[in-house]
């Protein structure tokens, strides 16, 4: 069909009266690591469930790897990594039992590989599954995954419940791996940190529709923060061009916009800025606002 | 796969070591107290619960462990083929509960063989295989129940339910066993792939469906069981009313013999019918009835009745070995066996024989005696080959033998005096089918006998007509009708049809497949009564309501073409039970179009 790794059109998925996924057109292209990003509830987990074939879709149609993602073959899954976030190894069964099952099942198997990750950790072969702490865990599992050779790979927040030391190794173990060079991954985080130094491509869903893709710095760039002391009330929000967040902090307006350019300083002056500084956001702040904009907020609030 | 197969066999090992030894202590304690190969049907039944249950909390243990969704996928994301995946984990789960089950039972069968003088047969141990596939069927019941979408999950269970109502015997039940099993591990195979809620498609749905359907009818039926239990909580139950009602069924049942000779007399023209009554009141009337519903059968599994008798003046208990064909004794005192007891001298038994009182043992179409002085086992009584021994009243005088035919009177004495066979002093045909007999009364006439026969059994459920017939059998043997008359069952058409009209199919089906695998049996012999044409007019007018709605439904999912045909004939077909499937397996289909984005929400300012 294409080189597009992951490939969906108009891909939809209902849940009751709830569509988890809508319409969704997305072509994420091999190599490099991609980020999907979205809010609880944006339709991640489901898109992933419907790309490896667990789910089946409303409406629409998905590939993975070029292949229909209800007909995957068992060698199409020896090609596709996954690790999600509950890290789930058997946990009655040995560290070393596990890898060796692992390395009779996967061809490609690289030793070299899966013990550089797996030394980022205090793992023995000799321990139980059971016995490994989380972030253990989310290491032995990533290693397995990353030495199967998998085309993509993809890792379903695998930091989250992790401590800032776990998910510091899991981020090296991942980065010191060159694992962009010959596999495609597909990372879905809700820490931007990590998204920051790992994403070459970023994925923005929300409610289920593709809102934005494209390199993490790029978003950054069409995000940006103004502060103007502007007397009484400002202006009406609604009126505010791009707007996605507005703060009065000790009588001074932040204004958070998206594709806003030097123009937007003429806007606040013609609502009677008396000063304005505008400043550059991180990408924390830059998604956090675009996802809090259609945030759902009580009626009354 | 082997890894899986491995790593599932670890997962469970200990808990397995665990039960096995409970198991093993269990069976162990039992064999010390009482013989476990001679144990009636009910003790075997408890058994087979036991172990379907433990089978069942596996599967659904195992499987159950898999079910998250995150697990699931962690478990099927592999270059596996997804049954390669089952098999695993099902060959891990089948080794496991043969630790388990399979060999302790073996192990208790062993000790007995090797360490007591007890009988242990090949049919003992196929039981054990018996007790194993159970355990196996009730694992795949879990396994199905567990990873079916959990609309369906519930029909897996219809196997294990109606198992038990089977009447195979020896290697059929074996056979139907397993067929229950092959169905089930199909079920799992189906179910087994990545995307397990959605329901299995093609063949796989067939699989399903007919389960469910059978399900569905059961559902209904334990509806009016409920109704029932509304009904006689009311108090207007016919069989719980504080005084059964004149001319009932209820009233017969539990009336004394003469009574029940004195009303049946009340309409019958027969010129002696006033002196009879009189008498009734004061004659001794013999009362009895179909006491062997099923008669054994060469290496059934279980047994009706403990298949021994003990003789009490020589302390020797003897134990009937279907390998032998005869019974093998040993000392109640001292445990050791003393010997084999064949039919006149060391013959096999013609079938195997049924301990009675007296010494009597009842075969299918022999009776034979057990003199204790002479230690011989003398025939006594031969039946035609197609005549099948239900029942034997025995007073010391006079032997009355109940075929699932007729009723045949003997003379006694000779029992005592010799050892030949009996001679038929009268037979009386029975007048409606054995297995809706239930109760005999006979009383002695200076010339003869006179026979009431009141068939009444089942006729709740329309298997049985109910009514009471005397027949009166001379010195000669000549039997002549005396008076008939019919009992009120009360509980009208709807009630005694309901299994029937719910769904003239299943009710059917199942009652063709119920005798599979075994014998005619006397209890098995039976008349059901003619529908009557409003219960008729009623199953079809739900089944075609049934069709309508099924007809309609079947539009508004997404079955394809010819799933949606063959759904409304089985709607026609089955009515009731079908709709109810089809409902809960095809769900309305989901509108497609897609609403627009919710509206974007204002940026709230922040004070």
């Amino acid at each position: 069909m294409s080189d597009f790794v992951i490939e969906t059109r108009a891909l939809s998925k209902r849940y009751g009266d709830k569509f988890a996924l809508r319409n969704l057109d997305l072509q994420v292209p091999g190599g490099q690591i991609h980020a999907i990003v979205g809010a609880n509830g944006a339709g991640k987990s489901t898109l992933f469930r419907i790309l490896l074939g667990f789910l089946s879709p409303s409406a629409g149609q998905a590939r993975i790897l070029g292949r229909d993602s209800q007909r995957l073959t068992p060698e199409d899954r020896g090609r596709i990594g996954f690790v999600n976030e509950e890290h789930t190894l058997p946990a009655w069964m040995r560290v070393d039992v596990v890898t060796a099952a692992q390395r009779r099942l996967y061809p490609r198997w690289n030793q070299a590989l899966f013990d550089e990750v797996l030394g980022h950790y205090h793992v023995m072969p000799s321990q139980k599954i059971s016995q490994l702490s989380r972030g253990e865990r989310a290491g032995l599992n990533l290693a397995l995954a990353l030495a199967q050779g998998p085309e993509l790979l993809v890792l379903d927040e695998p930091t989250l419940g992790l401590d800032v030391v776990a998910k510091r190794a899991f981020l090296e173990a991942l980065m010191y791996s060159n694992t962009g060079d010959d596999c495609t991954v597909i990372y879905c985080s809700h820490q931007m940190d990590e998204i920051e130094r790992v994403a070459d491509n970023l994925i923005i869903l929300e409610r289920g529709e593709l809102r934005t893709m494209s390199a993490p710095d790029d978003f950054v760039a069409r995000v940006t923060y103004w502060v103007a002391d502007i007397p009484f009330k400002g202006p009406d929000p609604r009126t505010v061009p791009g707007l996605l967040q507005l703060q009065r902090i000790d009588g001074l307006h932040h204004y958070l916009v998206l594709d806003q350019g030097p123009g937007f300083a003429d806007f606040l002056r013609a609502a009677g800025a008396r000063s304005i500084n505008a400043m550059p956001v991180g990408l924390d702040r830059a998604v956090n606002g675009f996802l809090a904009k259609n945030h759902a907020a009580p009626a009354a609030a | 796969m082997h890894d899986l197969f491995k790593a599932e066999l670890r997962r469970f090992l200990a808990w397995a070591l665990v039960y096995a030894a409970a198991h093993l202590m269990v069976l162990m304690f039992l064999t010390r107290v009482v013989d476990l190969a001679q144990q009636p049907d009910e003790v075997y039944l408890v058994f087979a619960a036991v172990l379907g249950l433990s089978g069942l909390l596996l599967g659904l243990y195992q499987m159950g462990g898999y079910r998250r969704a995150n697990a699931w996928l962690n478990l099927l994301h592999r270059p596996l083929p997804p049954w390669r995946i089952a098999l695993a984990l099902l060959g891990a789960g089948a080794l496991l509960l043969s630790l388990a089950v399979l060999l302790p039972l073996l192990a208790t069968a062993a000790w007995q063989e090797a360490m007591t003088p007890r009988v242990l047969d090949l049919r003992h141990w196929l039981l054990c295989a018996a007790g194993y596939v159970l355990a196996l069927a009730g694992y795949a019941t879990g396994a199905a129940a567990m990873l079916l979408p959990r609309r369906a999950a519930a029909a897996p269970i219809v196997f294990l339910l109606l198992l038990p109502a089977a009447y195979a015997t020896g290697l059929g039940a074996l056979l139907m066993q397993a067929l229950v099993l092959a169905w089930l591990l199909a079920l799992v195979l189906v179910a087994f792939k990545p995307d397990v809620e959605q329901l299995p498609r093609g063949t796989g749905a067939w699989l399903l469906a007919i389960p469910m359907q059978v399900l569905m009818w059961l559902v209904l039926v334990l509806a009016g069981f409920g109704v029932e239990l509304l009904w006689i909580a009311q108090g207007s139950h016919p069989n719980n009313l504080a005084t059964a009602p004149a001319g009932s069924a209820k009233q017969a049942d539990s009336a004394e013999g003469a009574d029940l000779i004195v009303a049946g007399l009340a309409g019958s023209r027969h010129p002696d019918a006033p002196l009879w009554r009189e008498q009734a009141a004061i004659s001794d009337i013999a009362t009895f009835g179909l006491g062997i519903m099923q008669t054994p059968a060469w290496g059934e599994l279980s047994n009706r009745a403990p298949m021994e008798f003990d003789d009490e003046e020589r302390r020797i208990r003897w134990v009937f070995s279907h390998d032998l064909g005869k019974f093998v004794g040993y000392g109640l005192a001292n445990r050791q066996r003393v010997g084999e007891l064949g039919v006149d001298g060391q013959a096999r038994f013609p079938t195997p024989p049924l301990p009675g009182m007296g010494g009597l043992l009842l075969g299918r179409h022999t009776l034979h005696q057990f003199d204790p002085e002479s230690q011989r086992v003398l025939l006594r009584v031969r039946l035609p080959d197609d005549e099948i021994i239900a029942g034997v009243q025995y007073d010391g005088e006079r032997l009355a033998l109940l075929s699932h035919r007729a009723l045949y009177f003997y003379d006694a004495r000779p029992m005592r005096l010799g050892d030949g066979l009996l001679s038929t002093l009268q037979r009386v045909p029975l007048p409606d089918a054995s297995g809706n007999l239930q109760r005999v009364d006979v009383m002695e006439l200076l010339d003869g006998h006179l026979v009431s026969f009141t068939h009444t059994r089942l006729r709740h459920n329309g298997m049985g007509g109910s009514f009471q017939q005397l027949m009166r059998v001379d010195e000669a043997g000549r039997v002549a009708f005396v008076a008939r008359r019919g009992l009120d069952s009360g509980y009208g058409p709807l009630f005694t049809w309901q299994t029937w009209w719910l769904s003239p199919a299943i009710s059917q089906g199942l009652d063709a497949l119920r005798p599979a695998f075994s014998l005619p049996q006397p209890g098995y012999s039976l008349s059901p009564l003619p529908r009557p044409a409003g219960v008729a007019g009623l199953a079809l007018g739900l089944m075609l309501l049934s069709l309508l709605v099924g007809a309609w439904h079947v539009r508004r999912t997404e079955l394809s073409r010819p799933a949606r045909w063959a759904w409304c004939l089985a709607c026609a077909a089955v009515g009731l039970p079908a709709l109810m499937a089809l409902w809960r397996l095809a769900p309305r289909r989901q509108s497609l179009d897609v609403p627009a984005a919710d509206p974007v929400v204002a940026p709230m300012a922040t004070p």
